[in-house]
């Protein structure tokens, strides 16, 4: 790092010394403004670093939409609620094999329709009632019968006919259809005494009254909006309390201000969302006492391609590329780009090259092409693909159709994701030596555009969950809208009838071995198509100071993420460091530090501006006798 | 934010020159009204500007309507995006936000609900957007409000001893700094004060925050100590950039004044140049620069949109940018009508006050 | 404003004759030779006046040299320094011999790459300031020659977007319209031009108030004549001034719709730079060196624009004070 800021020296010094002035004279008052209150300060530190509390201070680059579990959308929040509600299941740290949470057994009756969940006894909300089976009934049928309570997790229950609890600790779910998703129920259950009195879903955000009742590891005792949520440790949380007596999710709206954050010590951890970038994670490899976790993600990132948007009776609409129709140009398409260029300059070694629809950190159902079936990085054959498909160059290089046509094309890009617009100028590039054009469209917001199918190719990415049935239930011919250009669950507009049928078996498939056999033949079909072609899988890379955290589970526990996990494995498991019992205040210690530099320097600024201003006042004075 | 400051540096020229147009003469030297105006005169003055305003406001009423009806993406889709939700989820948050009713249908109940002071309920905080903003309104106020004293006070005083000795290498040095300054992106500036005084670079330690307006872990005067400090380094972003105008007009204007008679005079009495200065030629020179005053008061508050990104600012600029992403209309029409309305409130309140300012108008 | 055209005579009105009138006296040129004679004497004065301010000459030979630069950058860097697959260097590498300003993220040296991004922000910012301009003259003529309900109308316009807070009103348009750079002209001439209709309306009617302007209506001129052949001569130094400024916020607001990622990712410009910069994490990374000179670039034709505007408003108008 070089340390020069570059200004002028060149200038006769009495005028340097003139600009100075003026410039001092800025600070001075600006620090002016903070001084008086700094110098009757007592250093704040101290009292509060013998209380001996530990805190685990997270950076994130969301703030909170709501804390209602039947409104929240957002990452953040969903995360949140993790941690202040139980749910049913939970998923194993090492595999994402369900494991018991709120509920200790499940199983399905033989007609295949009717779940029963045994309810621990075990937990408590903060308020000291129990949690009952009775909770949880009353959860989900608020969500199937209240709209306004549907709005974030009334997926999960579109399926359910009847929800009953006929005691305390039976929980019993009928289903309309056959469902093997039913240890995956990722909905908080919130306590019914409370929730029951609430009148507008619809309003209510669970944001007046602190701490806020749950049963998770954590209890939210503080929120405030675009800065912070704060939790403490739930030390009744039948897992066991957590190891950090308190939690806090800091909003940074800024990714680089929370890696500065995290260099000083302001906080512990910094969020993996959006991910680091490469120049980030390079400069803290470097920095002391700081660790960064570079883990598989679970996302993946392809270039979908429109396959010709229709409805769901076949009314065709929006105007896709007639040429996207052929496969063999679909094909040369994705044969021309060069992942491995991907993997090492967009993304700088931190992702793995895609292959199969999901990423191999979910072992079950991670399935990668064969040798032969695999369309691999190969711009000859691309050539010849394209040519064979009557797209032959003409005399300027141009791929020309045999209507004469050139072949030109556009991508759409989410204008806020770095990695589309780097990705769409190598394309730019690499299609371009094919003879195709491509027109890279970023928008703020695609999904205009997206649904109403005017697009030919775009970049799509989705999160995986440890089961994967709606990332597949996205490519299904039910999926599609009803009304041409309506919003609708498909993906990318994707009907196949061969797909569809796997997809059905595989939702009614209870074993999960075989279950596990049907989603590989999915996604096997999915990449013969050429409609979604995964070009990587990018890594969750985030970071932590080791000096404020001894030790914390990451998810896959061999090599996994920590923010955004499917449990609350990182910030339960967390282990303070040894010198951590004051890392809650420490940072506070340091920043009381800064205060009083900040101080020190403003005084001395003060007093030279000031100095120099009557210096110069008496030097104007007798040029003016 | 120079960006924002447009009509840059004639702004305040044409600030004081807008109450120039209709109205009884109220401003400028060359008033062409009689010496002797009548209470009735100002009072309907008054009140033609006050109807001025009320006009300006109903049409940013319109305007921000229709303006971000036009913003392409579905909100809903846009805020459900990545998740999983059904069909029937979206349809009834369409159906709840009113998105499925008809554009004019829409335009009435948002006019005739804005008109009592609703602006209806964001649609990804699910809160009214009244709450929401007052929420934010406080840290913009803040920050917004410690600058513009700051930078109000440091341009006249600059701007006064530059045109004092107009001509001088200190008048040089310093109209130069301020230009320079003000002609520096905010935000860029900004993340440059971050690297150096906030991450720290080389021997310089990370002095300040880099960002957020307080650590949330501080009561009582520790909090009030810890705030002043997470504001150092934006407010002096702000004043840096801002400054200039101040100066360069409190700077014009004074040297307009400089060249009165009475001026003239009042030196050949004998009188001590501080004095005169002091005493006479400032605050007259301060007329036009009261007008930039307001001015700038109304649009530091939108100004302040780049620097409460860049420093994480919990603010109504940091909330603007996070509804124009999605776009959360009703949070989006009612912000573009506060700033707005900011500045058409602060410019009525310029061209109502600045005939009573005006010595040389008599009453 | 109004007093602007007291002091300095370059193009005093009443000197030139309306054009249906041949000149008698001077038989030896025909009246357009002594139109363009004179205008040439009016521009020779605005120079020998326009020297002295030595602000506006440093401005104005920045302004040269970065012109220069922007218009032989194709000559000086080629036009493969833009491509990503045949970058010469590894991400982001520090300044070097190579590479005198380091590198971006894909390896393009960042030189070059400023260099192309001067030709972008440079016509950004004339045209969009062109644009306001041309719009502000327009409003502003009409307005200050037709009196009455028109300008009624229009100045309320005016005043109203005055008060509209430019920087939201920008984002909201580059929102809405698609992302490219005629997009980005458009929302800065939209926003920024009621300034300029404000001052050129009250020049305007400071002209219409003159005699000679009577004495050309009672010989039959007619409103388009008397727009373009009396007002808008008169307007124009002001408007010159005008433009000069506007260039420098229009080129500050380019830079901030890029760096808000409002304007076309696609396009290397200043302000573009710098959002590649920070989404990069060059801040974080304390690579300042990625981050200094587009916003060093960005200043310094800010500056130099606004320099030579002040200079030469100063010249129009002495009682200015800009400092020499």
């Amino acid at each position: 790092m070089v340390t020069r800021v570059p200004h002028h020296s060149t200038r006769p010094r009495r005028r340097l010394r003139l600009l100075l002035a003026s410039g001092v004279a800025a600070l001075a008052l600006t620090a002016g403004s903070v001084v008086p209150g700094n110098l009757l300060a007592p250093a704040p530190s101290e009292a509060r670093a013998d209380d001996g509390k530990t805190t685990l201070t997270v950076a994130v680059a969301q703030s909170v939409d709501s804390l209602s579990p039947f409104l929240a959308q957002r990452l953040l929040s969903t995360s949140v609620l993790r941690l202040m509600y139980d749910f049913l299941t939970n998923y194993d740290p090492k595999d994402n094999k369900a494991i018991p949470g709120l509920a200790t057994a499940w199983e399905p009756s033989a007609d295949k329709l009717t779940w029963t969940y045994t309810i621990r006894s075990d937990s408590k909300w903060s308020d000291g009632q129990q949690a009952t089976a009775e909770d949880a009934a009353w959860t989900f049928n608020k969500m199937m019968t209240d709209e306004a309570a549907a709005t974030s997790n009334g997926s999960f229950v579109g399926n359910f006919e009847k929800v009953t609890a006929p005691s305390k600790d039976k929980l019993v779910i009928t289903l309309k259809e056959p469902q093997a998703t039913m240890a995956a129920l990722d909905v908080p259950i919130v306590p019914k005494h409370l929730w029951e009195k609430v009148g507008d879903f619809s309003k209510f955000n669970n944001d007046k009254e602190f701490p806020i009742v749950g049963n998770g590891p954590f209890i939210v005792t503080d929120y405030k909006v675009d800065s912070y949520v704060k939790l403490k440790a739930n030390k009744d949380f039948w897992r066991g309390s957590p190891k950090f007596d308190e939690l806090v999710f800091r909003y940074y709206k800024d990714q680089d201000a929370a890696v500065a954050a995290l260099r000083k010590g302001e906080v512990s951890f910094v969020a993996g969302s959006p991910s680091l970038t490469p120049a980030q994670s390079a400069s803290l490899e470097n920095a002391p006492d700081i660790k960064v976790n570079d883990a598989p993600g679970r996302r993946f990132f392809a270039l979908a391609v429109n396959p010709g948007a229709r409805t769901k009776d076949g009314q065709k609409f929006g105007d896709g590329h007639p040429a996207l129709l052929d496969q063999k140009v679909r094909h040369a398409l994705f044969m021309a780009v060069d992942r491995k260029t991907i993997i090492d300059k967009v993304f700088q070694g931190h992702a793995v090259e895609g292959e199969g629809y999901i990423p191999p950190r979910f072992g079950d159902y991670f399935w990668k092409p064969s040798a032969d079936q695999k369309l691999a990085y190969d711009p000859a054959r691309a050539g010849s693909l394209l040519d064979e498909a009557g797209y032959k160059k003409n005399g300027a290089g141009k791929r020309v159709g045999k209507d004469g046509k050139p072949l030109d094309f556009r991508i759409l890009c989410h204008a806020t994701d770095p990695n589309d617009k780097a990705i769409g100028k190598y394309l730019q590039e690499w299609w371009g030596e094919q003879g195709i054009g491509l027109k890279v469209d970023c928008l703020d917001n695609v999904s205009d555009p997206w649904y109403a199918g005017e697009y030919d190719l775009a970049f799509d990415g989705w999160s995986v969950n440890p089961d994967p049935d709606f990332v597949l239930s996205i490519h299904t011919c039910d999926a599609l809208p009803a009304k041409a250009k309506e919003t609708a669950s498909t993906d990318n507009f994707i009907c196949d009838k061969q797909y569809d049928e796997l997809y059905k078996k595989q939702l009614a498939e209870y074993d999960p071995a075989k279950r596990a056999d049907l989603v590989k033949q999915l996604e096997s079909r999915l990449y013969d198509t050429g409609y979604m072609n995964v070009m990587a899988y990018p890594n969750a890379v985030e970071a932590y100071r080791t000096d404020h955290i001894e030790s914390i589970t990451t998810m896959p526990s061999a090599a996994g993420n920590i923010y955004g996990q499917d449990g609350y494995w990182s910030w339960w498991s967390a282990v303070p460091a040894a010198g951590a019992s004051s890392s809650g205040s420490s940072d506070s210690g340091g920043s009381s530090t800064g205060v009083l530099i900040g101080v020190g320097i403003a005084v001395v600024v003060l007093a030279g501006g000031g100095l120099l201003f009557a210096m110069r006042r008496r030097s104007t004075a007798e040029d003016r006798e | 934010m120079s960006s924002e400051s447009t009509p840059a540096l004639l702004k305040g020229a044409a600030g004081v020159e807008s109450t120039e147009s209709g109205g009884p003469a109220p401003a400028g030297p060359s008033a062409r009204s009689p010496r002797s105006r009548s209470t009735a005169a100002y009072a309907r003055y008054a009140a033609g500007k006050l109807a001025g305003a009320a006009v300006s406001l109903f049409a940013v009423l319109v305007t921000s309507f229709f303006l971000f009806r036009l913003i392409p993406g579905d909100p809903v889709k846009q805020m459900t995006g990545g998740r999983q939700v059904s069909t029937e989820q979206i349809a009834a948050m369409r159906r709840e936000f009113g998105l499925d009713l008809p554009l004019w249908e829409q335009f009435t109940q948002y006019c005739g609900k804005a008109l009592t002071g609703d602006f209806g309920t964001s649609y990804q905080f699910r809160a009214p957007v009244v709450d929401k903003i007052a929420e934010a309104l406080p840290a913009t106020l803040l920050l917004t409000g410690t600058a513009f004293v700051i930078y109000t006070l440091l341009g006249i005083w600059l701007g006064a001893r530059s045109a004092w000795r107009n001509g001088s290498a200190g008048d040089r040095a310093n109209t130069a700094f301020a230009l320079t300054l003000y002609s520096v992106p905010s935000f860029w500036l900004g993340l440059l004060l971050i690297i150096t005084l906030s991450v720290g670079i080389g021997p310089i330690p990370g002095l300040f925050p880099t960002g957020g307006m307080e650590s949330g872990d501080t009561e009582g005067f520790d909090r009030v100590l810890d705030i002043a400090h997470h504001m150092v380094l934006p407010v002096v972003t702000l004043v840096a950039v801002e400054y200039a105008r101040t100066l360069l007009v409190m700077r014009s204007s004074l040297l307009d004044e400089m060249g009165s008679d009475y001026l003239t005079t009042a030196r050949a009495k004998g009188l001590r140049d501080d004095l005169v200065r002091r005493k006479h030629a400032v605050p007259n020179a301060m007329l036009p620069t009261v007008t930039l005053l307001f001015v700038n008061l109304g649009t530091t508050v939108a100004g302040a949109i780049l620097v409460e990104t860049v420093f994480s600012w919990p603010g109504l600029g940091g909330l603007f940018y996070q509804a124009l992403s999605v776009p959360d209309l009703p949070l989006v029409q009612a912000l573009f009508f506060v700033f707005a309305a900011a500045v058409i409130l602060m410019n009525t309140l310029a061209d109502v006050i600045y005939p009573l300012l005006d010595p040389r108008v008599g009453r | 404003m109004t007093t602007s055209m007291q002091k300095p005579e370059p193009l005093e009105p009443d000197a030139r004759k309306p054009s249906g009138q041949p000149e008698k006296v001077v038989p030896v040129q025909s009246p357009r030779a002594l139109t363009r004679a004179r205008r040439r004497q009016a521009v020779a004065r605005f120079w020998r006046q326009y020297r002295t301010h030595r602000a506006g000459l440093v401005g104005l030979a920045v302004l040269a040299v970065i012109a220069l630069l922007a218009l032989t950058a194709p000559l000086l860097v080629g036009a493969d320094s833009q491509s990503v697959t045949s970058a010469p260097g590894g991400p982001m590498e520090a300044p070097s011999g190579e590479f005198p300003l380091g590198t971006d993220q894909f390896g393009r040296s960042l030189l070059a790459l400023m260099l192309w991004g001067t030709r972008v922000s440079l016509t950004v910012g004339l045209l969009a300031a062109f644009l306001s301009v041309a719009i502000g003259t327009l409003i502003g003529i009409t307005a200050g020659h037709f009196k009455g309900w028109y300008a009624t109308v229009v100045m309320r316009i005016t005043d109203w977007f005055l008060v509209m807070p430019t920087l939201v009103l920008a984002i909201a348009l580059a929102t809405v319209l698609s992302r490219s750079v005629w997009t980005t002209i458009l929302a800065i001439g939209v926003t920024t031009w009621p300034t300029t209709a404000r001052l050129v309306r009250a020049q305007t009617l400071s002209v219409e108030s003159r005699p000679y302007i009577e004495r050309s209506r009672a010989l039959g001129g007619g409103h388009r004549h008397i727009m373009s052949r009396h007002v808008l001569p008169n307007v124009m130094p002001l408007v010159l001034a005008q433009t000069t400024l506007v260039i420098s916020t229009a080129i500050l607001t380019e830079a901030t719709l890029a760096f808000l990622g409002l304007s076309d990712p696609t396009i290397v410009s200043w302000g573009g730079l710098l959002q590649d910069a920070r989404e990069a994490g060059a801040v974080s990374s304390g690579n300042w060196w990625y981050l200094a000179p587009p916003g060093l670039a960005i200043a310094v034709v800010a500056l130099a624009f606004t320099l030579c505007g002040r200079a030469i408003e100063s010249v129009l108008n002495p009682k200015l004070g800009v400092s020499r």
